[in-house]
Formats: C-alpha cells, structure tokens, sequence
C-alpha cells in the first residue's frame, strides 16, 4: 500500500474514537452535556404528520412492555375512559405543564448543562427546566412544596447516574394528577420516579425510568427511553403553548 | 412459544393501532379533527399567525353565488416548522392558494392543513414525515 496513503488511515483511526466515544466531565464523570431529543420512532401516517414526529412513548408510556402497565382498577378504568375520548382532557391542550415523563418523551428538544453539583436540563416546551443536585444530599422523605417535576437528586452509580425524585403535584384526588401519556396514564402525589442517565455512545443517551407508584399501579414498572444527540442546530427554540393556543375550547371526545 | 406469538402479534397490532393516526404534540389531533374528512379549498390568504403551540392561518373562499367566507387552517407547530426548513414569508398575505386538510369535528370553517400550493402548483407549505 502507498505508505501515504496507509498513513491516512492510521490518522483517521485515530480520530475515531474521539468522535465515537463519551468525553468525560472535568470531574472524571461521563458528560451528559448536549441537546436531545427523544428518538422518534413512530412512522408517519400516509397523510404526513401533522406536527412532526414522535416515540410511541409519547402516546402510551407502556409501549413495547408485555401486557402493558400494571394498572390499578381504578386507573385501568381511568386510562380507558381517556382513550375512549380521544385523550381531550390532556392537560397539556390547556397549557397545563407536561411533568416529568412527558418532558423525556414530547417531540421537543432539551439541553443538558452538567455541572459539579447540580445537573441543569432545559427544555423547549414551555422554556422549562428541571434541576437535579448531584452536591450529595440526600433524597428528602417529603417536600413541602409538591411541583409537576418533582424534587431530584442525582448520585453517579459507576458510569450512569441515578436520579430519584417525589413531590409530584396532584389536584384533589389521584385522579387529578400528571398524564404520563396521550393515553392518560396517571401519576399520583405518592409517586417515586428513579431515571438511570447512561450516555451509551457519543450519539446515544439511554434513560431507563422506573415508575413507584402504589396508588396508580400494582407494581413498579421500568422503561427505557431512547434519546439522541441533536447535532444539526447548538439552539433551543422557545415553544411556549400558551401563546397562541385556541384549541383547548375545540376538543370533543367524538 | 405460542403464547410468546400472540404476545408479539397483540403488540405489533397495538403498535398498528398507534400508527394509524395522526397526533399533535400539543393536543390530541382526533379530538379536534376528523381524519376521514379530507377538504380542498382555495380562496386568498388573508391573515397568518406563525405562533406555537400551532401556526394558523386564514383563507378567504369565494363561493360560487359570490360570497365570502374565511377558513382558518391549524398547521405544525413554529418549532417543527423551522426545523424542516419551513419560513413564515412561504405564506404570503394576498397570495392565491390552495389548501388541502381535514375538517374540525364541531367548529366551522376550520381545518388542519396537510398541503399549501400555489395557483401554478407549487407545495408552499407542506406537513412533516413520509407522504406516500
């Protein structure tokens, strides 16, 4: 082989790794700095989508689980009377914010800043964000003040970190919690929420969701929510659905 | 094994299901519109709004006894849009054009556009994803 040309090779075998591999935090942790976007894994109907595409997560969380989410009666009521509406009373069609599990699966994207001590992540849909210290402290039992992204910290169990979080926000009975989905899956104020961050390659962030919620589901239930490296664009675009929304007084169920 | 194929065959239908509708990220798209209700109209734009969570725009159709009406057409959101290379100047107020979509189950005059084109024919504006 021309000794030239070999020796391109070689220089571009060098690089690969660089542009394969997961760059490490100044503090020796992996980097989950980047914007994502889910991975949208949903083929467009034949019409074309009408507002771009999506994970079949974003419409039924269960998605892919064997007999799907372990319901309780009640919710397993529920979630069939919301499916049967067509999903019209989403909270998300008043502009209501999409909470923890939807934040990972709507179409929009999100940055995430990684600091020492806290993990920053931002995100489009209603120019949001969610705040996870990783400074050491420990999970509290309780919070005061309940919010639709709960209360998290963040603890780095080898290369992945770990993030728990409570103090989901609910109205008066469990029923009048987050939407987890399109479907409506609900989540309750007695709620744990443990995500798994595993930067699997440069491209490719694994977040694997565990779900506890005793008064929603019989079990806790796991998923895995595959999110991409967005290289096309280093911006954020504001979507802020309040701005012009004229929807919400157009939804029937049939 | 059998049971392992009828698991496998009751999520492929499931996931058939899934597929078969449109969605908006926003909303759900069925609680507003009615897929099996396509329209074609064509009429001047009159008034465009490139706001999220959905752009809109209105289009004033003439009928044939000659009186006016105006359309309001919902689109993608501005996000969506601009990622897809789509800019606010591909509709143009004054411009003639004609617009394909679904019509809105309980309010009149209203659809959700699927194709903008122009009096020669030219897509302007166009939803998102594979059209077959």
């Amino acid at each position: 082989m021309n000794p030239f040309r070999l020796a391109v090779i070689v220089l571009l075998l060098s690089l690969l790794p660089a542009c394969t591999s997961k760059s490490p935090a100044a503090d020796g942790k992996p980097d989950l700095s980047g914007i994502w976007e889910m991975k949208k894994d949903r083929p467009c109907p034949k019409d074309g989508c009408p507002d771009g595409e999506i994970s079949y997560q974003f419409l039924d969380i269960g998605a892919g689980l064997p007999g799907g989410l372990p319901y309780q009666p009640w919710a397993k009521e529920l979630v069939k009377q919301r499916t049967a509406q067509n999903g019209k009373d989403d909270p998300a069609s008043r502009c209501m914010p999409d909470g923890l599990v939807k934040l990972h699966t709507n179409p929009f994207r999100r940055k995430i800043i990684q600091t020492p001590g806290l993990l920053v992540i931002l995100f489009e849909r209603d120019a949001t964000y969610r705040q996870i210290y990783t400074d050491g402290r420990p999970l509290p039992t309780e919070v005061d003040l309940p919010s639709f992204n709960g209360y998290s910290t963040g603890n780095w169990d080898g290369d992945t970190l770990v993030v728990q979080s409570i103090g989901f926000k609910q109205g008066d009975t469990e029923k009048d919690g987050e939407w987890l989905d399109r479907n409506g899956s609900p989540l309750t104020s007695a709620a744990k929420i443990t995500e798994r961050f595993h930067r699997v390659d440069h491209g490719n962030l694994e977040v694997t969701l565990t779900v506890d919620d005793p008064k929603a589901y019989t079990a806790p239930w796991t998923i895995k929510l595959n999110q991409v490296l967005v290289t096309d664009s280093p911006d954020l675009i504001d979507y802020n659905c309040t701005e012009n929304e004229q929807d919400a007084a157009h939804v029937a169920s049939k | 094994m059998t049971l392992r194929l009828l698991r496998n065959f009751v999520l492929s239908f499931g996931l058939l299901l899934l597929m078969a509708f449109p969605f908006l990220a926003h909303h759900s798209f069925a609680a507003e519109y009615d897929a099996s209700k396509p329209v074609t109209l064509k009429g001047v734009i009159a008034k465009v709004e490139w706001t999220n969570p959905h752009i809109r725009f209105y289009v004033d159709v003439k009928s044939p006894g000659g009186s006016t009406t105006r359309w309001e057409f919902s689109g993608p959101s501005v996000n969506t849009l601009a990622r897809n290379g789509a800019k606010k100047e591909s509709l143009k107020i004054g411009e003639t054009v004609t617009v394909d979509g679904f019509l809105a189950r309980n309010v009149k005059n209203l659809a959700n556009m699927k194709t903008v084109k122009s009096v020669d024919g030219k897509i302007l504006l166009d939803r998102i994803g594979d059209q077959q």
